[in-house]
């Protein structure tokens, strides 16, 4: 078939950190980009100025970062940016440092990314101090996950978001329910 | 407690605790406060209070004590009256009054409440037989003529208690009796009583519209006795109507009104009231006439005084409404033939009055828009004045023929010049005529001036109908030049944009006024060519159709298909061009428009273009085509040649203009898919040209059409920038349009084209191994919600004869899509995109599903709730803040339940008839799964989640109330093998619902108890908790029918129910007869109540669930109701 504008096997290889999007075909739960921010649309809305006005396309989202508001007003046919969003589920092997240390589904265990400040950081903490140290499995892959002890609730799956040269993890959850 | 206590006591006791009940809220405690309410509560609760309250009127200062007495006066007397000597109620009742009128200084509300206490004893008097009360009649008549004025406030301020007592209506005392009762007194009045009211109040009006000058106390009077006329003229009235008698003063009546209209126009309130009360007058029918002539000279009268009264003065604003009610009244309860049996002087007049009447409030009307004022008056009084020339025209033929004409030029002269711009008009001209032009913000919510003044428009393009001759070559020139000047200035405009390119250097004043003009032309051609019936064939109006007939023998036909065809040039340089048909040149005149769009954008001029334009454009071409295109001939008894000739099927005309739509819409759709609203009506009007197999059958020649199929398929630049929405109507489009007539080779290569590329993108990419990670993808999340949409719209196509391929399209979808809701589980938007898939596929396929094809659906749904459970169960929802849009999901897995049952009320499958050929020989007896199963499933699911709290959210509450109304009605049996606690609060959902919920719900509910009691009939089995519960439905449903005041529109739903609940616990229920007439005192109650009681049972006894018995016990409800409905239902 012809597909070739569709190839989403080459995903992030060489992905840009956005692209462009016509702002009339964004939508609410959609991600954009505002004031030089990724965000998540909360709100959308459209209005004219006069009868015979243009649309013009209300937006406000939520930093998916830092969690602030951005509010922006533009023409509907202008081109927004689109932030490429990665959202990648880590298993949590440790703490060091103030950093966290994630295994990745190659195996190999990254350790750059810091603990995320506010409640989300001290709830990773506790949560790791109550655990112990763990084996070693991923937890996309079905065949590792049936390996674990499942009635051992200590292991945690933290999920890292990319956007925008971004990263940092945005929530932890308890594996092997 | 009061009798033991000295009387001036009593007083000082109630004078503190009145001192504590008005202290301010910082003064005293709760405890003190309440301790004083109770003080009162029990003071009006004593045993005969009356010589006590005496003394206390007599002695007390403080107002509130005095209120009180009034009120402990009132109930007791009510409470007490059998046992009190009539002599003393009538000697109450006079002290009362003289009490009142030797202090005329009393607080208000003192005053007013013991009236009403006098009030209450009259009405409760008056079906006394042993004591006569008429008196007061008599008494207020002396009153009135005492000509003081405060004693005539008085005289109307008792008049005005009297009528709110015996009203019977929600400003009617409390005072513990039956319905029955007040009704029966409301009944006596209506004979009596009113009829003197109303003859005192004229008398007042009279007499003071008789004098020359009022000074402020009479001119109030005055007022308050032209209030009592209004209430009395409006008078809600218990058959039988016994108004008769006031008959033959109507007309004295009427004139005294008129008169008192003079004296009292500069004071606006009183004004207001008189001209309700002749709205009231212009609105009398029915057997107040003794015959025909009696009501024509009534009428007669009515306008005669009408059109003086408006001739002669300037109206005032605040005057418009109540005039307009007058004339609207008047024109829609009249019968025509008492309006044409006016002498015809007086019949011309009217109209001509109403003619300037409406232009003059139009004018006013567009005014006050460009005053932008809150309170449209003007408006208000136009849009009456409006619909009354709707409702004349309509029944043009009872009327001399043409007498509307010329009223009909004036009226829609007067509005084209409201809409268009100076010089032409005089739209956002100010008194002064100052042309004011503000550009505000418009929000999406606000609705489009189609919608908005679609009543105006119908009016007006009704009237543009009845003067066709006038008003279809006005609209046309019109439109004519206004285009030509359109194109010249964006010529202008892109030749200045070549020099400065700078957009913000134009002025958009000239190009915006000339859209605003075009904007109300092609909306008031719309209205005027064509209808738009819902679910109808719309025909074009014969007064069209005869218009363009009668001058056919003028029209050159290949000029008129020459201005048709070619929408690029300026109509009036092609030679002959005024030997054309009007109706086409009006199309064509729209065409122009059109074209001029077009070209435009392809000049990249698309931003000084209006969008507004673009809308009225398509919205024109759409409700011009379903009526005109491809005209079908056997409708009409005559057709006319030019219409036929340029629109008649296998024409080129219409096959021209087929093509030219489809370019239009494809232009539309890359150009403006900016513009949700406007890409909505482009693909409206792209569905309109498909939906119809005869116009279908010729867009489908368009090689456009086939770019268009290919272009959206590959789901590239610009079609992929349209809004959801738009989408899924495209796709629906493109389906419906793969259902015309092609031939096989042609019909499989559309279908290559068009469905293929969806279902391969799709599977390449949920079958690409790395699918889970990349599903969340923004890319991917695209895709996939595209594919959603488009399956919605290939759903939304279904027709009868194309179900059996789709069905077998969407099937295949139907299982990966339940895959991806594992994938999507934290994506809340999809997950109900994929579940409105399932929703939309019941809704449009499962009626002509046969019982394979069923059980196919049924299995997916099923697997499809298994796994919504599933992740439900982790689900995180908002707290009790949430917003209805978080349960859409909820909704949603409802909808799909109760679309599913559909199937066993509306069923049009003939044994897989249509899947003929196709699945032969699956033996029905393999069957897996049943609607049963899955919905019970879906139930177990849904029930958990249905708090009362989300039962607040109106849409939820009346999906849910459907879904468990059709599972007891479509599958009883299946409803005590619930589990305990789902049984439970399915009990609790259905009671709720009957006693707490609207009247639409709680019929719903109602419904739902008949299955349930006979499927417990059925079983035979006793206590079970079916059993149980049905035993207090019926306490529930009797207490419903016989004690409280219901909805009479719930009596049969309620009656089925009950007969139900009786058949199935006969003892139970004559132990809440037994019951409840054992607690009534009154013998003749009692033998009455008894004696309807067995009436009621009489012819089905004893009962049994057999359909003859039932409808008999109904039709003794009904009479039991009226007999003694009113008898125990308590105000």
């Amino acid at each position: 078939m012809a597909d070739a504008d569709l190839d989403f096997q080459t995903g992030d290889a060489g992905a840009s950190a956005t692209y462009p999007m016509q702002c009339s075909a964004l939508r609410k739960n959609g991600f954009v980009v505002l004031k030089g921010r990724p965000c998540k649309i909360v709100e959308m809305s459209t209005s004219k100025t006069g009868k015979h006005g243009h649309a013009k396309v209300h937006l406000v989202g939520i930093d998916i970062f830092s969690g602030k508001k951005y509010e922006d007003i533009c023409p509907s046919t202008h081109n927004m940016d689109v932030p490429n969003i990665k959202r990648m589920d880590y298993q949590l092997i440790g703490i060091q440092d103030g950093y966290l240390s994630l295994l990745q589904d190659s195996g190999e265990v990254r350790e750059d990314l810091k603990i995320p400040e506010g409640d989300l950081g001290k709830e990773i903490e506790s949560k790791h101090e109550a655990g112990e140290e763990i084996l070693v499995s991923t937890l996309i892959s079905p065949s590792s996950s049936s390996a674990l002890c499942p009635e051992r609730p200590l292991l945690f799956q933290i999920t890292v978001l990319n956007a925008m040269d971004e990263e940092a993890a945005i929530g932890i959850k308890a594996l092997g329910k | 407690m009061m009798a033991a206590v000295g009387a001036s006591e009593v007083i000082t006791q109630l004078e503190s605790a009145a001192k504590v009940l008005m202290a301010p809220p910082s003064m005293v405690s709760a405890e003190q406060r309440q301790h004083a309410e109770h003080v009162f509560l029990s003071f009006r609760k004593s045993k005969s209070p009356f010589a006590i309250c005496k003394h206390i009127l007599e002695t007390s200062k403080v107002d509130y004590v005095l209120f009180q007495a009034a009120t402990a006066i009132m109930e007791a007397v009510v409470r007490e009256w059998i046992l009190l000597e009539k002599t003393s109620i009538e000697s109450l009742r006079t002290f009362l009054l003289t009490y009142v009128l030797q202090r005329p200084n009393l607080q208000k509300y003192v005053r007013e409440q013991i009236l009403l206490a006098v009030a209450v004893i009259v009405k409760r008097a008056s079906l006394d037989k042993s004591i006569n009360c008429k008196s007061i009649f008599h008494e207020v008549g002396q009153l009135i003529s005492s000509g003081n004025p405060t004693v005539q406030t008085l005289a109307c301020s008792i008049l005005t208690a009297l009528l709110s007592e015996f009203s019977s209506s929600s400003k009617t005392s409390s005072i513990g009796l039956s319905m029955e009762f007040h009704g029966s007194c409301k009944r006596l009045f209506q004979e009596e009583g009113l009829r003197q009211i109303f003859m005192l109040t004229m008398e007042v009006l009279q007499e003071f519209s008789r004098r020359e000058n009022l000074n402020a106390q009479m001119s109030s009077v005055f007022q308050r006795y032209l209030a009592l006329a209004n209430q009395v003229l409006s008078w809600n009235f218990l058959p039988p109507n016994y108004i008769l008698s006031l008959g033959q003063s109507l007309l004295l009546i009427l004139l005294r009104i008129k008169q008192s209209f003079w004296k009292i126009r500069e004071d606006s309130d009183m004004a207001q009231d008189s001209l309700q009360c002749l709205a009231q007058l212009a609105s009398m029918h029915g057997p107040v006439f003794p015959d025909e002539s009696a009501q024509v000279s009534y009428l007669a009268h009515l306008v005669e005084g009408l059109l003086s009264m408006i001739n002669g003065i300037e109206i005032e604003d605040s005057e418009a409404v109540g005039i307009s009610n007058i004339i609207s009244n008047l024109i829609t309860m009249f019968p025509r033939s008492i309006l044409t049996a006016l002498p015809s002087d007086l019949f011309t007049s009217f109209i001509n009055c109403l003619t300037l009447l409406t232009c003059s409030f139009g004018r006013s009307a567009a005014l006050e828009e460009v005053l932008d004022k809150d309170d449209m008056v003007y408006m208000e009084a136009y849009d009456k004045l409006l619909e009354s020339w709707l409702t004349l025209v309509q029944d043009e033929e009872h009327f001399p023929r043409g007498c509307f004409v010329q009223p009909a030029i004036q009226v829609f002269n007067s509005y084209i010049q409201c809409h268009l711009a100076a010089p032409d008009g005089t739209r956002n001209l100010s008194v002064n005529g100052i042309s004011s032009h503000e550009e505000e913000e418009i929000n999406e919510l606000q609705e489009d001036d189609r919608e908005l003044f679609s009543d105006q428009l119908s009016s007006i393009g009704m009237l543009g109908r009845v003067a066709a001759d006038h008003c279809i070559p006005l609209l046309t020139s019109l439109l004519e030049d206004r285009v030509t000047r359109l194109h010249g200035q964006l010529q202008r405009t892109q030749q200045h944009l070549m020099a400065s390119s700078d957009l913000g250097s134009v002025d958009r004043k000239v190009l915006d006024d000339l859209y605003e003009d075009i904007h109300w032309l092609i909306l008031v051609s719309g209205y005027l060519l064509a209808d738009d019936p819902q679910g109808e064939t719309p025909l074009i109006p014969s007064e069209v159709m005869e218009f363009s007939i009668k001058h056919s023998t003028e029209v050159d036909i290949n000029t008129t298909l020459q201005i048709l065809g070619s929408p690029g040039e300026k109509a009036s340089s092609i030679p002959g061009c005024n030997r054309t048909d009007s109706v086409i040149r009006l199309l064509s005149a729209v065409l122009r428009t059109s074209e001029v769009e077009s070209r435009a954008t392809r000049a990249s001029l698309t931003e000084l273009l209006s969008p507004q334009m673009g809308k009225d454009i398509v919205w024109f071409l759409r409700r011009w085509a379903k009526t005109y295109l491809l005209v079908d001939e056997k409708l009409y008894e005559q057709i006319s040649m030019p219409l036929s000739t340029a629109f008649g099927a296998d024409t080129e005309g219409a096959q021209w203009i087929v093509g030219y739509l489809l370019e239009k819409v494809i232009n539309n759709l890359s150009v403006w898919s900016s513009e949700a609203e406007l890409a909505n009506d482009t693909v409206e009007l792209l569905v309109t040209l498909v939906e119809k197999r005869e116009r279908a059958n010729i867009v489908v020649q368009c090689e456009s059409w086939w770019n268009l199929a290919k272009q959206f398929a590959s789901r590239s630049p610009p079609l992929h920038l349209l809004s959801s929405s738009v989408q899924r109507s495209l796709m629906k489009a493109l389906v419906l349009g793969g259902f015309a007539h092609m031939d096989s080779d042609t019909k499989q290569q559309y279908w290559a084209e068009v469905l293929h590329p969806l279902q391969q993108r799709f599977l390449n990419l949920i079958n690409q191994e790395n699918f889970a990670q990349i599903s969340q993808e923004e890319a991917v999340k695209q895709e996939i919600v595209a594919t959603l949409e488009a399956l919605c719209g290939i759903a939304e196509a279904t027709q009868i004869d194309n179900v059996a391929s789709l069905f077998s399209f969407l099937m295949d979808f139907l299982s990966s899509c339940i895959g991806l809701m594992e994938v999507y589980s934290n994506t809340p938007e999809t997950i109900n995109l994929i579940i409105e898939v399932f929703v939309e596929v019941a809704h449009k396929q499962i009626c002509y599903l046969g019982e394979t094809k069923s059980m196919k659906l049924y299995e997916a749904c099923l697997t499809l709730l298994q796994v919504y459970s599933k992740n439900n169960q982790s689900r995180k929802r908002s707290d009790a803040t949430a917003e209805e849009d978080q349960y859409q999901d909820l909704l949603l897995i409802m909808e799909l339940l109760t679309n599913l049952l559909s199937k066993e009320f509306i069923d049009f499958s003939d044994t897989d008839e249509v899947f003929r050929n196709q699945d032969q020989g699956t033996p029905a007896s393999n069957r897996t799964v049943s609607a049963a199963d899955v919905v019970l499933y879906g139930v177990n699911i849904v029930l958990p989640l249905m708090s009362q709290d989300l039962l607040k959210f109106p849409s939820l509450c009346n999906q849910y109330y459907k879904l468990i109304t059709f599972i007891c009605e479509i599958f009883p049996e299946k409803i005590p093998q619930l589990p305990e606690d789902l049984f439970k609060s399915l009990m609790f959902s259905l009671e709720l619902g009957m006693t707490s919920m609207s009247s639409e719900i709680s019929q719903l509910c109602l419904e739902a108890l008949s299955p349930l009691a006979e499927q417990c009939a059925k079983n035979q089995e006793k206590d079970t908790p079916l059993f149980i519960a049905t035993r207090h439905f019926l306490k529930l449903v009797f207490d419903m029918l016989v004690l409280q005041k219901h909805n009479t529109e719930m009596t049969v739903a309620a009656g089925e129910a009950l007969y139900t609940l009786v058949c199935l616990h006969q003892a139970e229920y004559s132990e809440l007869v037994e019951t409840l007439l054992s607690s009534q005192r009154d013998a003749v109650i009692y033998q009455r109540l008894a004696d309807a009681f067995n009436k009621l049972t009489a012819s089905s006894t004893p009962p049994t669930m057999d359909r003859k018995q039932k409808v008999a016990f109904l039709k003794s409800l009904e009479e039991f109701v009226a007999n003694v409905g009113g008898l125990l239902c308590v105000k």
